[in-house]
């Protein structure tokens, strides 16, 4: 097999989305559709067709140099290894069916063109953060992500809030990358190069300081694009976008690039102990920052997208442990499961006509059980039921904590068992508060178009079998991702049978504690909590206004100060007082040419005087 | 190869559009006619100048093509004129430049024939200052290309045209007449040194200078091209012009005026004064970096689109300044690709808005919104042309400013970090227009053409060009390669500060 057939891989969603975004008025709505689902879906095969080019050290393939000048050379080359090869394989299939589910979700909208062609473009833009064999390539996906989750956030733009979000998104993730930039440039000077598989066999040669600078700037960049704190505001607006929009981009792939990124680049990050440990820190503090955020959310989409910036956080923190293969167990695991819930709160809306809020809902498992188990397997998932793919995961994650013995690794894996109870909490709140009891109000539902249903029930299967990718020994299984991986997998966990065990019956104990707390609840009926502290958490900790007052105020007036002060009165000012100078003096100087005779005489007179004395200064 | 460089090429690409001007001045009531014409000449010139490109697309060291004929031989005034890839890069952005400004200008229904005619005029002088090699013929074709710009902004401009036009004119003046003293200083000095008397660049070169002496020389023509260019604090003439001037007036402004100032720097600033010129790098770091910021900033608040492009214009001339200053080989070509990027998105963005301006006789940023819902091809450009703006990978704007960021990051880090901040500025002023204009519930229920023929392939055409210098720039690299290496000898200890 030819390396080169790897870029059919990147060339299929560009084609689909050249296509449609040429030709995409002149064809059916359904055709368009189909278009861009077979872009995705033969990009899928593809990358099934060429597996075993991943195996070992994977295969490289380079199409043409992209920059060239002086002693800088990039090249659009990618890397087909286990791990750019399981992550390309998720994020097709995933594509594939949301791109399929979205071919009915949107089958009513006009303006369908843009829709698609921006999702296939947005695919292509994925695969090349997941393909990339050097730093440029990976900034220009990077990028490419970004601009493609602003303007689909942004879909429906007449309404001005909808816009706005998609900046704003754009925005935040913008200033992480500006981290990832300087790292990017940082490296060249250092390096040389900016091909990753470079970089990472160098990194060893590198100081300490610059590898924990180095590392800080990469967390930065993966924090924008992530969601972690503090760059994280950007997500729970972004729900504006359609959902398949939601469950493509802001929760099965973009949002885990910044945790892609440091796993790519994990031999250079695991150099440094202070750097992996404040990632660590950043993903177990959002993990529990948007869990407790998403207890108090109303609408069915804001708690999905707190739970997904939590369970992204998770995976950070999986990172800062050192298990790469956890890290990247979990992102396959959530990625399913996350995409099916979001897909199921899309048939939810669909079925209440367009309704968001959840304290609005209620009963709908007598209207849908069909949504309702779906939803269920989903929500079983993310709340980490035994034997369910996220309960493997997450597992694991809390285990490579624990297992690094250390008084900050036992802190870290104390804040991810607490977000651990609150993720139960959470998750069977929506659950019971969506699908139990009667329904709160009257709604005018839409029937779910076909695809919108048949494409849920095989990503159940995938969310609630995803286990089987990474089964611990434990459970009789043989790790296969880990061993798939191979030398990428990151440090390998060392604990022994008992903690593993004690572990799993924690994670159980806590499972159950938050279903029982949600099922009391319901039970007693109580109302929602009101008062400072759910309004609190509702808002995300206040950290909008903090943002508003902090920077965006300051910005504007800095900006102000600039246009008025700086370019209005020192700049223009100073240029025009000299130009009033100049015509008040020569209206003076005018004065003196009155015409009269006697004016002139006198300067006759003077001057004279002036030259005579002068020159008798200069006699004597 | 000798029967073609026989034939005086340079001297046809600045005359013809001389003539050109010529006739159209005579034929100035003929008002189709001269449009017409105006398209073949600059049709003409533009082909001229692409054979020019790939006949040399491959560079070489020193010049391409070279005439030198006496002139004023009492003084020893010559005609020279020589192309090298630096240049020619910059006449052919010049030859495309113009073809698009004529074909914006399709409507102008004022004067159409004198209007043409300044255009031409225009672009004889640029060519002049992108070919010439003695600084007397310099000047002429510097001063050249001001005069038809005045008019043009006096005469077609908006409401404020006429102060905008004086202050382009006081600005550019004063720069250049120090220049011009400057010029007649470094003669002299050849002269009294004991030299034939003469202006070429190449005899006034090497000239010992005493160190405050060429200090105050190298002075005066930075001021006259860093008010061109222009650099934070002497670029406030800029904005003015840039909103009153008429449509083809704002795409020659930003495309071509400004770049003659960083040529100028490069072709006789820098070589004619290597010790000053090495001495003032940091300090043209330090108002790039200022400038990338401060205009940003500005551009944010804009109410008035053509001014918001306007001031992102002196932001990206930043980062083309930062580039010199950083004085590496990745870095100034950078600077060179990005001048031509600059021009292309920035020229593109111009004639968007009074596209816009024609359907919606407003440019106010408050006033427009929701366009996509009206003219999806316009606003289809314009996102893609804002896009390029703000530095998307894969599109020309950032090919330029990451060699210009990885050449700053090798000779200051602090230089590189900061300027890589800016692309959160220039996000978000441009998005800040992106969504003023585009999105939002359309205002008014009248109808609006989309694109007409002549708009879309002046548009597809640039498109298509952002997407090359972005995806695959080495033939525009090319030819740059050995002139920036010999550029680069210029100064001493490599300009390391």
């Amino acid at each position: 097999m030819s390396a080169g057939l790897l870029f059919l891989i990147l060339a299929f969603p560009l084609l689909g989305a050249l296509g449609n975004l040429l030709l995409g008025e002149l064809l059916l709505r359904r055709v368009r559709a189909a278009v861009a689902v077979a872009a995705v879906a033969a990009s899928a095969l593809t990358c099934l067709l060429l597996w075993p080019l991943a195996a070992g050290e994977g295969t490289r393939a380079t199409l043409f140099t992209w920059l060239e000048s002086g002693t800088f050379q990039v090249s659009v080359d990618i890397l087909f290894d286990p791990l750019s090869a399981s992550m390309t394989l998720m994020v097709t299939l995933v594509s594939t069916l949301i791109h399929l589910y979205a071919a009915g979700y949107m089958e009513d909208e006009v303006d369908t063109t843009r829709f698609f062609v921006l999702l296939n473009l947005f695919v292509f833009a994925m695969l090349c953060i997941v393909l990339a064999d050097n730093l440029l390539l990976l900034f220009l996906g990077w990028e490419g992500v970004g601009f493609c989750s602003y303007a689909l956030i942004g879909f429906w733009y007449a309404e001005e809030k909808n816009a706005a979000a998609g900046r704003k998104a754009f925005l935040v993730t913008r200033v992480g990358d500006v981290f990832f930039g300087i790292a990017l440039l940082w490296l060249f000077a250092l390096c040389g190069t900016l091909s990753i598989s470079a970089i990472n066999a160098q990194a060893s040669l590198l100081g300490s300081g610059t590898l924990l600078a180095l590392t800080l700037l990469l967390l930065g960049g993966a924090c924008g694009k992530s969601a972690q704190l503090p760059l994280m505001t950007w997500l729970p607006d972004a729900m504006a976008g359609p959902t398949p929009v939601s469950a493509l981009i802001h929760a099965a792939t973009m949002v885990t690039a910044g945790v892609y990124l440091l796993c790519r680049l994990f031999p250079l990050v695991s150099l440094s102990p202070t750097g992996m440990m404040a990632i660590a820190a950043v993903g177990a503090l959002s993990a529990l920052y948007a869990a407790s955020c998403a207890l108090a959310q109303r609408e069915i989409k804001r708690v999905l997208a707190f739970s997904t910036m939590s369970q992204v956080g998770f995976m950070m923190l999986a990172v800062g442990a050192g298990a790469v293969s956890a890290a990247m167990f979990h992102l396959f695991t959530h990625a399913f499961f996350k995409a099916l819930l979001f897909m199921a709160a899309g048939c939810v809306i669909h079925l209440t006509g367009g309704e968001n809020d959840i304290t609005r809902m209620g009963g709908l498992r007598k209207q849908s059980p069909f949504v309702f188990w779906l939803f269920l397997a989903g929500a079983l998932c993310l709340a980490g039921a035994p034997l369910t793919g996220g309960f493997f995961s997450k597992d694991e994650i809390l285990l490579a904590d624990f297992a690094r013995a250390t008084l900050f690794y036992r802190g870290i894996w104390l804040l991810g068992t607490c977000t651990a109870l609150l993720t139960a909490i959470y998750t069977f709140r929506l659950v019971y508060m969506v699908f139990a009891g009667e329904p709160r109000s009257h709604f005018h539902g839409h029937a779910l178009p076909g695809p919108m249903r048949w494409t849920l029930p095989p990503l159940a299967l995938l969310a609630l079998g995803g286990g089987l990718l990474n089964l611990p020994p434990l459970y009789g299984g043989k790790e296969h991702l880990h061993q798939f991986l191979g030398p990428l997998a990151g440090t390998r966990i060392h604990a022994s049978h008992a903690v593993e065990w004690a572990l799993a019956v924690l994670a159980v104990a806590l499972f159950f504690l938050g279903w029982a707390l949600v099922h009391w609840r319901h039970r007693r009926a109580a109302p929602e909590p009101v008062g400072a502290l759910p309004a609190f958490l509702l808002s995300g900790w206040r950290a909008d206004r903090l943002v508003e007052r902090g920077i965006l105020r300051p910005f504007q007036v800095l900006a102000g100060w600039c246009w008025q002060w700086g370019d209005g009165r020192l700049i223009d000012g100073t240029l025009e007082g000299a130009g009033r100078l100049c015509l008040s003096g020569g209206e003076r100087l005018r004065r003196l040419a009155t015409g009269r005779l006697s004016t002139y005489l006198t300067a006759l007179a003077w001057g004279l005087v002036v030259m005579l004395g002068y020159f008798a200064w200069r006699i004597l | 190869m000798t029967e073609f460089t026989h034939i005086p090429w340079l001297s046809i690409l600045i005359f013809l559009p001389l003539a050109g001007a010529l006739l159209c001045l005579v034929l100035w009531r003929r008002e189709e006619l001269c449009r017409w014409l105006a398209l073949a000449v600059s049709w003409g010139v533009f082909v001229l100048t692409a054979g020019l490109f790939a006949a040399f697309r491959a560079g070489g060291s020193g010049w391409l093509l070279y005439e030198d004929h006496a002139w004023i031989e009492r003084l020893g005034v010559r005609y020279i004129l020589g192309l090298d890839g630096m240049s020619l890069l910059l006449v052919l952005l010049s030859g495309f430049l113009m073809l698009v400004a004529v074909l914006v200008s399709w409507r102008v229904r004022r004067h159409t024939g004198f209007f043409f005619a300044l255009l031409l005029l225009m672009e004889a002088g640029i060519l002049g200052v992108f070919l010439a090699l003695d600084l007397v013929l310099f000047y002429l074709f510097w001063e050249l290309m001001l005069i038809p710009m005045f008019f043009l902004i006096g005469v077609w401009g908006h409401e404020r045209r006429i102060y905008a036009a004086i202050k382009f004119f006081l600005f550019t003046l004063a720069g250049s007449l120090l220049m011009l003293l400057a010029i007649i200083g470094l003669h002299l000095l050849h002269t009294a040194a004991g030299g034939a008397p003469s202006f070429a660049l190449d005899n006034l070169r090497g000239l010992e200078l005493s160190p405050s002496l060429e200090a105050w020389l190298y002075a005066a023509f930075l001021l006259a091209f860093l008010v061109k260019v222009p650099l934070v604090p002497v670029h406030t003439w800029l904005p003015d012009a840039h909103t009153e001037a008429p449509t083809a007036g704002s795409v020659i402004l930003a495309g071509l005026l400004l770049k003659t100032g960083v040529y100028g720097l490069l072709r006789f600033g820098f070589p004619l004064f290597p010790n000053a010129a090495a001495a003032s790098l940091p300090w043209l770091a330090l108002l790039a970096l200022i400038g990338i910021f401060h205009a940003a900033w500005i551009a944010y608040l804009q109410p008035d689109a053509k001014r918001l492009v306007a001031y992102s214009s002196v932001a990206h001339m930043g980062f083309v300044v930062l580039g010199l200053a950083a004085w590496n080989q990745t870095a100034v070509e950078g600077s060179i690709l990005q001048m031509v990027n600059h021009g292309l998105t920035t020229g593109a963005l111009f004639a968007l808005v009074g596209m816009i301006d024609e359907r919606a006789h407003t440019r106010r940023i408050d006033e427009l919104g929701g366009l996509w819902g009206k003219v999806p091809r316009l606003s289809f450009f314009f996102l893609f042309f804002s896009l390029a703006s703000l530095g998307l990978p894969g599109l020309n704007n950032f090919a330029g400013e990451i060699l210009i960021l990885i050449g700053a990051f090798q000779t200051n880090p602090v230089w590189g970090a900061t300027a890589f901040a800016g692309v959160v500025f220039a996000a978000a002023y441009m998005l800040r227009l992106v969504q003023g204009v585009l999105w939002g519930a359309a205002r008014g229920a009248l109808f609006w053409p989309d694109l007409e023929p002549r708009e879309g392939a002046v548009l597809v055409v640039l498109a298509l060009l952002v997407l090359w210098l972005g995806l695959y720039p080495a033939p525009f690299l090319a030819p740059l390669r050995e002139p920036v290496a010999d550029l680069l000898n210029v100064l001493p200890q490599g300009g390391l500060p």
